[in-house]
């Protein structure tokens, strides 16, 4: 399922992040949001997911949450 | 000897620069903030103190360069483009690379990628002290072996036992022993040359890096966890409660910077100006050349002087917004704003340029390099002068102290003006282009915390030292310039005190003033003023000073005049409306020509360069004949004078951004498909 309908504080692991876009996959790699890590919702802020990866926050918009599959 | 400093954004980069090199560059608290590399060179004390000995600096001296912030080597945004091609192609004697000690899982992707280059690398392990309040517990001793590479913990924000000295000695060391830096054996022996193998590459990098986190770091709190920093996150970028607490907050800043504090400090420096001019026209006595005592008194130290007496109210709102800015507020802003920006093709990065803008607008523009869509970025880099600057305040403070002093909302409606304008602009540009293009957003949250009084201290005077800078070189020129212009006329004679529109400026100036006939303020000293403005938006108010002969005019308890607003406004001779028109003129055609220079190097294209100049001209002149015309309607029931042929050049304006308004709608009709990713 997308990260989306993910629930808050639940640790889910990233399977796939689905998007035509090499360069954000690349970017998402580099911050550690790849296959296999972990990904944390911290709470929904106005149309932004706050999530936990690596132990950093970061503020993502609803269409990437969307294209981040757990 | 060169030494670089690398690493994530917000790890520290830019305050372990100013420590070693005695600077006191800007120090934020978001992405971004160093836009472009910056170098200096290692205090002499420092040398002492970690070789014990006395460096020779004719023999030698050591540069150190900041570079802009990076996650990684795959360069994502212009910035970071920067940082690699720095660290790949500058030959560097050792590297410094600042990693965040609460975040070592996802600083040491970079590490490695570092590592590999071969240049000696000495990790300064930053922010230990956080690590300890949270009960991390980092083996540096373990953590350098498995990197092959000294680690050096350092507190950066502590003056003393910060381990600035170990981590220079670190770096002397590895200087002196010239060994190339050992790479981590990641890629074995494998050259990397498909895309396949490279992602290969980056996945053992990762699980090379895992390895060594779950070997040397031991955490007693879960970073998953949700923590107080969260629940105030949840109040202060709410949905709906976003905006009132960021218009609040504004609110406050200008408050305290416009009539609290700033007001109070600024009354004694015009004191001091005025005894200034009160002893050098003591000094010049009744018997000199009048021309002489007119430029040295009117023209450089009243001109001048009228500018600089705004000094302290700008030196507040630097101070209060670098306090903002430190304290991670900041990047809460971007993400109430991202939802209203996205509407119009921008993002909530956006909203970052624009209010580092609202201090000084080059930095505003410079900033927008950290936004990876080219047209968002040219879109923000073209209106983000339209926040009112720094330099805009005295035009503000001037015009709204003389015509609307029991109206204190007038300064503040402006900056909401600005977001008004910008967000208009952003549709026609979005329309211009033909780009409905959306984008994604995402950005790191930095920790919230107390911000330290000194770097906004330091941050205030270098920005403070800039505008006495520039009141002392251009604006000082500017006013001696124009004084001279409206003394003489083209035969060099001085001009009689009545008949001031013989001088040569009023013969350049008037042929001008005609267009702003139907703005209300068809004068030569305001079309004058408008023309330095675009050197420096502060000499507007030193030409107007010169030009109407009212210098030292400043009562800033109220940001009114001495003697009374009426007489200065007597002396102005226009209507309030008329006012409030040139003050719009002022702050939304396009800004100084060093903000131009700026937007000439981020635009990276003469075609939207043009574009951005005539469109700001264009805002600036059809806001500005809007003010005035229906403000006149209003008041008095009648169109204010020329009209007509106002109306005409505002329909030829309207006409020509309408033509490639339809001409870009037709490029790509329909679109709305993600076509570009925004970090």
């Amino acid at each position: 399922m997308s990260l989306t309908k993910g629930k808050l504080n639940t640790p889910y692991t990233v399977s796939s992040v689905k998007t035509n876009y090499e360069d954000i996959r690349q970017f998402l790699f580099s911050l550690g949001c790849y296959p296999g890590e972990k990904i944390t919702i911290i709470s929904k802020l106005a149309s932004n997911y706050i999530v936990n990866i690596k132990d950093a926050r970061y503020s993502i918009d609803e269409d990437l949450a969307n294209a981040i599959i757990v | 000897m060169r030494i670089a400093l690398a690493g994530n954004p917000n790890s520290g980069k830019t305050t372990l620069f100013n420590a070693l090199t005695g600077k006191s560059e800007q120090v934020g608290n978001w992405v971004g903030v160093t836009v472009e590399k910056k170098e200096g060179i290692i205090k002499q004390s420092l040398y002492q103190s970690s070789l014990n000995q006395s460096l020779d600096q004719s023999k030698e001296n050591t540069i150190v360069v900041d570079l802009p912030g990076a996650y990684s080597m795959s360069p994502y945004t212009q910035e970071e483009s920067i940082t690699k091609e720095f660290v790949l192609n500058e030959k560097l004697d050792v590297i410094i690379n600042i990693v965040d000690a609460t975040n070592i899982s996802r600083s040491l992707f970079f590490t490695t990628e570092l590592l590999d280059l071969g240049i000696p690398i000495v990790i300064a392990l930053n922010k230990s002290d956080l690590t300890q309040k949270k009960g991390t517990m980092i083996n540096v001793q373990a953590l350098s072996e498995a990197l092959k590479c000294p680690v050096v913990e350092t507190i950066l924000t502590k003056s003393d036992k910060n381990g600035l000295k170990e981590l220079l000695a670190e770096v002397f060391a590895a200087d002196k022993a010239k060994i190339k830096q050992n790479p981590p054996n990641i890629r074995g022996s494998v050259t990397v040359t498909s895309k396949e193998e490279y992602q290969q590459t980056n996945l053992k990098r990762y699980a090379f890096v895992n390895a060594i986190v779950a070997e040397v770091e031991r955490k007693m709190i879960s970073s998953e966890k949700q923590t107080l920093q969260d629940q105030v996150d949840r109040i202060v970028a709410h949905k709906w409660l976003g905006i009132p607490i960021f218009a609040a907050v504004i609110y406050l800043v200008f408050s305290i910077s416009q009539t609290w504090v700033g007001p109070w400090v600024a009354d004694i420096f015009v004191g001091w100006i005025d005894l200034l001019y009160g002893g050098v026209a003591a000094l010049l006595g009744d018997n000199v050349n009048p021309v002489l005592s007119a430029l040295l008194l009117d023209g450089i130290i009243g001109g001048v002087g009228a500018v600089l007496g705004f000094l302290p109210l700008i030196m507040m709102l630097f101070f209060c917004l670098a306090l903002l800015e430190d304290s991670g507020y900041m990047a809460r802003v971007a993400i109430v704003f991202d939802r209203f920006f996205k509407k119009v093709g921008l993002s909530g990065r956006s909203i970052i340029p624009m209010i580092i803008g609202t201090g000084c607008g080059i930095p505003g523009i410079m900033a927008t390099r950290t936004i990876k869509n080219e047209r968002q970025r040219r879109t923000t880099a073209m209106l983000a002068p339209f926040m009112p600057c720094g330099a805009k305040l005295p035009i503000i403070a001037l015009f709204s102290g003389v015509f609307f002093s029991e109206n204190a909302w007038i300064g503040t409606s402006m900056y909401f003006l600005g977001i008004l304008v910008i967000i208009i602009g952003a549709l026609i540009i979005r329309q211009i282009t033909g780009d409905y293009s959306k984008s994604y957003f995402i950005m790191e949250l930095p920790e919230y915390k107390v911000p330290s009084l000194k770097r906004a201290a330091f941050s205030m005077l270098r920005r403070a030292k800039d505008f006495i800078v520039k009141a002392g070189t251009i604006i000082l020129v500017c006013n001696a310039v124009v004084q001279i212009l409206q003394t003489f006329d083209w035969h060099f004679r001085a001009v009689g005190a009545n008949s001031p529109e013989t001088s040569i400026l009023a013969s350049i100036a008037t042929p001008l003033a005609i267009l702003f006939i139907p703005l209300g303020f068809g004068l030569w000293q305001f079309a004058a003023a408008a023309v330095t403005g675009f050197i420096a938006k502060e000499n507007v108010v030193g030409t107007l000073a010169v030009c109407f002969s009212v210098t030292n005019f400043i009562n800033v308890e109220d940001l009114t005049l001495v003697g009374g607003s009426a007489e200065v406004n007597a002396v102005f001779g226009i209507s309030a409306t008329a006012a409030l028109a040139y003050l719009v003129f002022n702050l939304f055609t396009p800004p100084c020509f060093a903000a131009i220079g700026a937007m000439n190097t981020e635009l990276e294209s003469h075609k939207w360069l043009w574009g951005a100049i005539g469109f700001q001209f264009s805002m600036g002149y059809v806001l500005s004949f809007l003010v005035y015309q229906v403000g006149t309607l209003i008041l008095t029931g009648s169109f204010g004078h020329g009209f007509v042929g106002g109306l005409i050049a505002v329909g030829i304006i309207v006409g020509i951004i309408g033509y490639f308004m339809l001409k870009g709608g037709k490029i790509n009709q329909g679109y709305d498909g993600i076509k570009a990713v925004n970090l």
